[in-house]
């Protein structure tokens, strides 16, 4: 072992020439999923330690459309705790000019916030700013409102029915993640003032919450445990601060699943350009490991001294990687200030970083051992004589036993650390599969190259399809390296093509332009009066509404059901829910039947059957919904397969009429109006029923094609580092071969060749190879994303050839421009040095 | 230094005349003169032995005259064409269509079969039966068994007659042979230069033979001694070409 570390020193004091490609790679890969792994960890210990504040409080009661009982209040004050209401809705804010704006209104009492202060514009205390002053209650808004409306500190604004006086800017609020404002801007006012705006009408999609402090934070799990006990079956959704923002956590997970599946893709890339950095340089190496088998040096000898090397090299890129991956994060936490809606806790966490570790250590060794353990199986004879390594010489048993362990090593650590197990499994085996699908792709290429060297009547073409085909080409590697980059890109860019056109390109065709809510049974016929009236409309719908809040599923309450992640949404807050005679047009039944039109018995329901899957409900079973604080029954008659993205109106539940009839409840409407005149009927509409809502579904688009186009660039950012790792690895591949190449170039034109023949031969060699690394990256990408599309977004997937073109033609000028970068060196070697006698 | 005589070419043309021919190059401790005013004329046919101790040039004469190295200053004529102006790639068409060369250490393409290798002069030159007459040149040189076999595969003499094959399938006027037998053992190395001599007398081409083999330089008609960059003497000897190896 000793002269195995004193061989291996000496070496590395001539340097590292030709594993630069390997620090690189493992670096790359390393510092990716470090500086993953230590902003997630960040942002985790950000929101533990601003959770309360998120929450706005060490509790929340959220209780949907019913206003919490006095009852509550009363337990909580008994048990030392201190309240504030919180109730939030969608309105209309209109200003004097006339001119109206969709916001998100939150309405808070004089103890609101319990937590954190909220930054007023100018400054004043909030009492002062909601308070009611010259018989007018005070208003305060995002500035967004403010500049859309045209208003001004003192300026009048209307809400339902009801002026109230502006009276600043809402700069920041400290519980706004737990009370999202999606779709509109935020307006704060006294919960004094919400009675007088006249939205609050049974059934109004509104939300009341209650926050609490209290004085033992440690006990505030036993809390929770009496107020079930003492408050069973409400339905109520309790948060403590540790889901301040599930929302906000949610995307964390994702976000952080899916970099850290990016850095992994970049790191296998990374994986492949060490594998192809090892062979090339033990081949430049032959001489020195024959000299030394020559002069007695066993293969386990030589096998030590060559993994000494690499695994000295090895650390050195991925400590590399991890100081990358440590710093990165200062950096993003700046950038990412505005958008995370708490700053990252900077620092320093081993964790993230030994598993970025493990990894770029798994993969060296996985991707260096078969090289490593075919150079020492040589026989010294075999190197001086042949220039190139015989190709089918093979590592040892053990060794391929130790590599596969390795690999599964490798697999196991990356299932075994992702927050979605299956999902990292999944990508496991797709990664797997691609590189055994590119491996076949390489054996067909070579195949194919080799039947067509004699047909093109140009001798550079046949030279070109020869380099692809002949003993010791790259071919394999180099199409691998840029495959799986490329593979990635063009998955990303159907993925986000797909979701694109999911939400933009439905809309011309089917959807409407308004949505109405909040109409008052008695306001029906004056609204349909006013939208007939009005010039350009058309397709005006209007179904029934109430609010309804899941309490249990056969029997088992809400909290309890065992539902699938995607689908436990549905089971807290409150549901829209809707009753028909007969079924809504384009009803797709996948289980059961309608009732009759005339059916009168026990109330029945028809429920989304994405849904059902996810709460193992089938037709038959009970479905327990509180609306207006009374319990009802509802059976499953059928189950309904629901494209939501028709963004006409769905509801997840549509019951049988009859008992639901008789509830209060309200109507939702939509309309389809001419582009001109929208701005008229949602002021004929609003001016007339001020207590009614209008929800133009262009802004909502734009809203989220805006929030579309921020994670488009977000994953393109991240699908291209895979691409990056891919041309570095290319370049690698490019700059091993390139002593085989210049001694070729130069021998080519000793015989006569001239420099556009050579070149013409290469641009073949390059050309062909990445159109095979395109067709074959297209067909994954277009797996890849039919998957995402079809069994994890669970939406509709299409074809999309002009975005995966552009995607191909650009990666493969990529893998040209840099294939011939490097091979326009060899082109200009001078011929004498290297054709005199050695 | 010996009055260096005119020579006349048999036929009366001269296929490489050169003219002050000098090559100096860059170095860390200053310019090396390499080429100190060579002037030469070899005709048509001829079989011309360059003879001379090592560093004296006769490397850089020969890839100064096969247009592989730029001469500093100087005129050189191939085939009646002046080729110092050329451009690179008007200096490999010449190669290709006039000039083979052997060297020493065979330098074929270690990926390519030895009928590949000997088929890319012919093929670059757009010849249609490049494949066949590669055959037939590999055939020549007694390797018509070994013709899938990549240079690895065979034993340092049967690659040099892979690149003597190479080198005679175009039928260049003029052969450029430096150092051939350098790597080959005694014997090897006889059989080799036997092939070479035979093949170019089949062909009449012209053959300048660097060599420091002076057994060797016999079997030329002229030997032209260098020494420290110049021509220091010629002597005419009665040509042994084609003699029994």
């Amino acid at each position: 072992m000793m002269l195995a570390l004193r061989l291996a020193r000496r070496e590395l004091r001539g340097g590292v020439r030709g594993l630069w490609i390997v620090l690189l790679c493992l670096a790359l890969g390393v510092a990716v999923i470090a500086a993953v792994g230590t902003l997630r960890e960040a942002t985790d210990r950000g929101l533990a330690a601003d959770g309360t504040r998120l929450l706005g409080g060490d509790l929340e009661v959220e209780s949907g459309a019913e206003p919490l009982p006095d009852t509550l209040r009363d337990w909580l004050r008994n048990r030392g705790a201190a309240l504030s209401d919180v109730a939030s809705m969608r309105s209309m804010a209109v200003a004097a000019s006339g001119e109206r704006q969709l916001v998100e209104l939150k309405a808070v009492d004089a103890a609101w916030p319990l937590v954190g202060a909220p930054v007023l514009d100018p400054p004043q205390p909030l009492a002062d700013a909601l308070g009611q002053r010259d018989g007018r209650y005070g208003l305060l808004a995002d500035q967004v409102v403010l500049d859309r409306l045209g208003l001004h500190s003192g300026d009048v604004v209307r809400l339902g029915t009801e002026s109230f006086s502006v009276r600043g800017a809402l700069r920041a609020e400290p519980d706004r993640v737990a009370t999202a404002a999606m779709f509109g801007a935020r307006v704060l006012i006294a919960q004094g003032a919400l009675p007088a705006t006249g939205l609050i009408a049974p059934g109004a999609m509104v939300q009341y919450a209650l926050r609490l402090t209290v004085p033992d934070t440690a006990a505030v799990s036993a809390l929770i445990g009496d107020l079930r006990a003492t408050f069973p079956d409400t339905g109520w959704r309790i948060r403590t601060p540790r889901d301040a923002a599930p929302g906000l956590t949610r995307f964390i997970d994702q976000t952080s699943l899916f970099l850290t599946l990016v850095g992994l893709t970049s790191l296998l890339v990374g994986g492949i350009g060490v594998a192809n950095g090892v062979r090339a340089w033990l081949e430049a190496r032959a001489t020195t490991i024959a000299t030394l088998r020559c002069l007695g040096a066993s293969s386990r000898l030589v096998f030590t001294v060559c993994l000494i090397e690499l695994l000295a090299l090895s650390a050195c890129g991925i400590m590399a990687g991890v100081v990358v991956g440590a710093a990165l994060p200062v950096l993003a936490a700046s950038l990412l200030r505005d958008v995370l809606p708490v700053p990252p806790v900077a620092g320093v966490y081993p964790g993230p970083l030994a598993l970025a570790a493990s990894y770029g250590l798994l993969t060296a060794a996985s991707f260096a051992l078969w090289p490593l353990g075919r150079a020492s199986r040589i026989p010294g004879a075999a190197l001086f004589r042949d220039t190139l390594l015989p190709e089918h010489v093979r590592p040892s048993r053990p060794l391929l036993a130790l590599n596969a362990l390795l690999a599964a090593a490798l697999i196991g650590l990356t299932v075994a650390t992702a927050a979605n197990r299956g999902f990292a499994l999944g990508f496991c085996a797709v990664a797997l599969g691609t590189l055994g699908l590119f491996r076949l792709g390489a054996i067909a290429l070579t195949r194919v190259a080799r039947s067509l060297s004699r047909l093109p009547r140009s001798a550079s073409v046949r030279l070109g399809l020869g380099n692809l085909h002949r003993p010791g080409a790259a071919t394999p590697l180099m199409l691998v390296s840029v495959g799986l980059g490329l593979s990635t890109l063009a998955a990303v860019a159907l993925i986000q093509g797909n979701v694109r056109q999911q939400v933009l390109g439905q809309m011309p065709a089917n959807a409407p332009s308004f949505y109405f809510v909040d109409i008052q049974n008695d306001q029906l016929a004056r609204f349909t009066a006013i939208v007939q009236g009005s010039p350009g409309t058309s397709d005006l719908k209007q179904v029934p509404t109430l609010r309804a809040r899941v309490v249990a599923v056969n029997g088992v309450p809400a909290e309890q059901v065992q539902a699938t992640p995607e689908t436990r949404w549905a089971l807290s807050g409150d549901r829209g829910l809707t009753y028909a005679a007969d079924p809504p047009p384009d009803t797709r039944i996948v289980a059961g039947a309608w009732w009759p039109p005339d059916y009168t018995g026990p109330p029945l329901v028809s429920f989304d059957s994405g849904l059902a899957k996810g709460w193992a409900v089938k037709v038959g079973d009970t479905i327990r919904v509180n609306v207006l604080g009374r319990d009802i029954d509802l059976r499953v008659a059928s189950l309904r397969q629901i494209a939501w993205q028709t963004l006409g109106m769905n509801f997840a539940m549509v019951a049988s009429p009859g008992l639901l009839r008789n509830a209060p409840h309200t109507h939702i409407a939509t309309v389809r109006v001419a582009g001109p005149e929208q701005a008229a009927l949602l002021r004929a509409v609003t001016d007339a029923l001020p207590n009614v809502t209008g929800i133009r579904v262009e802004d909502v688009l734009t809203a989220i094609a805006a929030l579309l186009s921020q994670i488009a660039i977000a994953l393109a950012a991240t699908g291209s580092l895979t691409l990056v790792a891919g041309a570095l690895v290319l370049v690698g591949a490019v700059a091993a071969g390139q002593r085989r190449r210049t001694q070729e170039a130069v021998i080519l034109k000793a015989v006569g060749a001239t420099r556009g023949q050579i070149r013409t031969a290469w641009l073949a060699e390059f050309g062909l190879l990445g159109l095979a690394a395109g067709v074959i990256a297209a067909l994954v990408g277009t797996a890849a994303s039919y998957g995402v599309v079809h069994y994890v977004m669970k939406t509709e997937w299409s074809f999309l050839p002009g975005t995966l073109a552009v995607t191909l033609a650009g990666c493969l000028a990529l893998v040209l421009v840099l294939g011939y970068a490097g091979t326009a060196q060899a082109l200009r070697a001078k011929a004498a040095p290297l054709l005199r006698n050695e | 230094m010996d009055a260096i005589p005119p020579v006349l070419s048999p036929c009366g043309r001269t296929i490489v005349q050169v003219g002050n021919l000098h090559l100096t190059v860059p170095a860390a401790a200053g310019p090396v003169n390499i080429l100190r005013g060579i002037d030469l004329d070899i005709p048509d046919g001829e079989a011309v032995g360059i003879v001379g101790p090592s560093g004296s040039g006769k490397t850089s004469l020969l890839m100064v005259l096969a247009g592989l190295e730029r001469a500093t200053a100087g005129t050189i004529r191939i085939a009646g064409q002046e080729i110092t102006g050329l451009d690179e790639d008007a200096l490999a068409r010449l190669r290709r269509d006039t000039i083979g060369i052997v060297f020493q250490a065979f330098h074929l393409i270690p990926t390519m079969t030895a009928l590949e290798n000997v088929s890319v002069p012919l093929e670059l030159a757009g010849r249609r039966d490049a494949a066949a007459r590669a055959r037939s040149a590999l055939e020549s040189v007694g390797l018509g068994h070994r013709l899938t076999h990549l240079p690895g595969q065979l034993s340092g003499g049967e690659q040099q007659r892979v690149a003597l094959a190479r080198a005679f399938a175009p039928e260049p006027r003029l052969l450029l042979a430096d150092e051939p037998t350098g790597n080959l053992d005694q014997a090897t190395g006889e059989t080799v230069m036997d092939l070479l001599f035979r093949l170019r007398e089949r062909s009449g081409t012209t053959l300048l033979l660097i060599t420091h083999d002076a057994d060797l330089a016999a079997r030329c008609s002229r030997r032209i001694h260098l020494a420290d960059g110049r021509v220091v003497a010629i002597e005419v000897t009665t040509p042994i070409a084609g003699s029994p190896a």
